[in-house]
């Protein structure tokens, strides 16, 4: 079993939704992004092509991160086959951050939310930063979600790397990553990509598709299926199911 | 051990100076590491100045150990005479790398995972494992010289040094070098790279310092031969990468470093000390644009962020951890001239 994702670029209309779900699911700070976009410009005028391509941690089967951290922090998960991060174990060197060719690590210079520990008030009578946080219970920022502490600590430690974990906490659950739930347009299909006769196997199969800088060798779990025209009749993004 | 040293011994601008880089540059990597970012590091260039000075000091110890090694198994007469000099000066050098590298790491504390969940998978984790070792040896070896015990065990870690000093020297470029996203990294250059600059910068030391001229004088010639070779080097990757079609390639050599290492070659006869100076900040130089170039083609959705090749600038903080590394070791390096070194000619330590 492996979980993949498959990305149908007919599909994604470049709202960030994505973006932002994982950002309020998985409390990451102002300054990075988990899921992020590549917006890319292709042709000259007046033929130019504009595309928005939704990344995120690629969960390689064959992780550069993996192979470049000399402490195991970065690891594959054998039963689900996701390219976890454990930082307790983290020294900080960032060579996963330099190995990775998709460029979806990111460091914590300082502790996470910085902004949120602001103990002075903007005006009386109301609550600074710092009170609003304890006031609601959240860690490092008044929105962070209790449940992501499951897996990963919800506020990371300063010092240490962090990326997408795939909503390793909600896979727990048996719920979709956040970023897959938020997608209004359905682009996003989340399932176990070494299972053949899963939907998100048969999609590739139906459509073709690869990850981002397969040269590399890296076995990207994230496959981006068809490029967007607006001449194409639009398919269904999940293929009937055959019983 | 010297037991004939007093309080007035550290009355010397020398030592002000350290205590000042000591100072300046330890309140800049103390404030780093436990108070707030302050270096020039980015998202995307994360590999700066506090490495450099890290790789730079350990190539430089690692010369050093070479030469140790090379002087005791050929039996060369003159080496073996400076040993417990050159083991101090490279136990020097090496801890104000490791003081360079303490600053850039996050959680230092978690470094005991490198013991408990090595993986041997990850050049990082040899380069941290060979330089341990390397520091260990040293410290074995200085131990043994101060007890005037000199008899099998020599050869056997002299053999050792030699092995786990050149290896460290080849992880470090390894670390670089297996990166398959960075072209300017990628192959094998980088491993070779660093170890000829390791003797270069090591025997360039010695040089500089001249605490022997005997030794110093001996040593011009093979200074300037490895400056001659780092400039060959140099020439090689700079006709490679002007001819290079590879996407995301930037190219790192700058022609004034050729220039440089073929000057301190050239000049080795007449101004030994300068034409160390000049490998030294050579070597500094070719680190400091190798590692930083690698690193400006940006990756995937961080060109949204910092553009499609950003760029980079120490500032005074990632200085003041270049003054912290030099500080520490001239501090390791005169404490043991002091207490190991009788006298302020070089000491004979057996021969």
């Amino acid at each position: 079993m492996g979980y993949g994702m498959v990305i149908d670029q007919q599909l994604c209309v470049g709202c960030a939704a994505c973006t932002i779900a994982c950002k309020a699911e998985n409390n990451t700070p102002v300054g990075f992004n988990w899921c992020d976009k590549i917006t890319s410009t292709q042709g000259t005028f007046p033929n130019v092509r504009y595309e928005y391509i939704s990344t995120m941690c690629n969960h390689c089967e064959n992780a550069p991160c993996v192979l470049a951290c000399p402490t195991q922090a970065m690891y594959k998960d054998k039963q689900t086959g996701l390219t976890l991060h454990n930082p307790n174990k983290c020294i900080g060197c960032k060579a996963c951050m330099v190995n990775c060719p998709y460029g979806v690590i990111k460091f914590n210079w300082d502790t996470p939310h910085p902004d949120w520990r602001e103990a002075n008030r903007l005006a009386e009578g109301v609550f600074s930063p710092r009170e609003m946080v304890a006031e609601v219970g959240g860690d490092g920022s008044p929105t962070s979600n209790p449940e992501r502490d499951s897996t990963y600590p919800s506020l990371r430690q300063r010092g240490t790397v962090e990326k997408c974990t795939f909503c390793d906490h909600r896979l727990a659950q048996n719920l979709e990553p956040a970023c897959v739930e938020a997608c209004p347009s359905g682009a996003r299909q989340f399932g176990d990509i070494d299972d053949p006769n899963s939907a998100v196997s048969r999609l590739v199969k139906l459509h073709g598709g690869q990850g981002l800088r397969a040269e590399l060798g890296t076995k990207p779990r994230v496959i981006y299926i068809r490029d967007y025209r607006p001449t194409r009749r639009v398919a269904p993004a999940r293929p009937e199911n055959k019983g | 051990m010297n037991s004939n040293v007093t309080l007035k011994d550290f009355m010397t601008p020398v030592w002000g100076l350290i205590v000042l880089g000591l100072i300046i540059g330890g309140g800049v990597g103390l404030y780093e590491m436990f108070g707030s970012h302050i270096l020039a590091t980015t998202q995307v260039v994360v590999f700066t100045t506090p490495l450099v000075v890290y790789i730079w000091l350990a190539l430089a110890s690692t010369g050093i150990s070479l030469l140790l090694a090379y002087g005791l198994l050929a039996g060369n007469g003159l080496i073996q005479r400076y040993t417990r000099y050159l083991l101090v000066l490279d136990i020097a050098v090496l801890l104000g790398g490791f003081a360079a590298l303490a600053t850039e790491l996050g959680s230092l504390l978690n470094m005991i995972y490198i013991l408990l969940s090595p993986n041997p998978l990850s050049p990082i984790w040899w380069m941290g494992t060979f330089y341990s070792i390397k520091l260990t040896l040293l410290f074995v070896k200085l131990a043994l010289d101060l007890m005037g015990k000199h008899g099998p065990l020599d050869r056997p870690l002299a053999w050792a040094t030699m092995v786990v000093a050149a290896g460290a020297a080849m992880t470090i470029g390894a670390v670089f070098g297996t990166m398959i996203a960075r072209p300017d990294y990628q192959g094998a250059f980088a491993s070779i790279l660093l170890v000829t600059l390791a003797p270069a910068s090591g025997v360039a030391l010695i040089v500089l310092l001249r605490r022997s001229a005997e030794l110093a004088d001996w040593l011009i010639p093979v200074a300037r031969q490895l400056a001659g070779l780092i400039a060959v080097m140099l020439l090689l990757q700079w006709i490679y990468e002007a001819r290079a079609t590879t996407v995301g390639l930037i190219g790192w050599v700058n022609p004034l470093m050729l220039v440089l290492f073929a000057a301190a070659a050239l000049a080795g006869g007449i101004a030994s000390r300068i034409s160390a100076a000049l490998v030294m900040i050579g070597s500094f130089w070719v680190l400091y644009g190798f590692i930083i170039t690698g690193q400006l083609v940006v990756q995937g959705p961080m060109q949204g962020w910092y553009g499609a090749v950003t760029s980079f600038a120490p500032n005074l903080a990632e200085i003041a951890i270049l003054v912290l590394g030099v500080s520490v070791a001239a501090a390791v390096y005169h404490l043991g001239r002091l207490f190991l070194l009788e006298g302020e000619g070089a000491t004979p330590s057996h021969g």
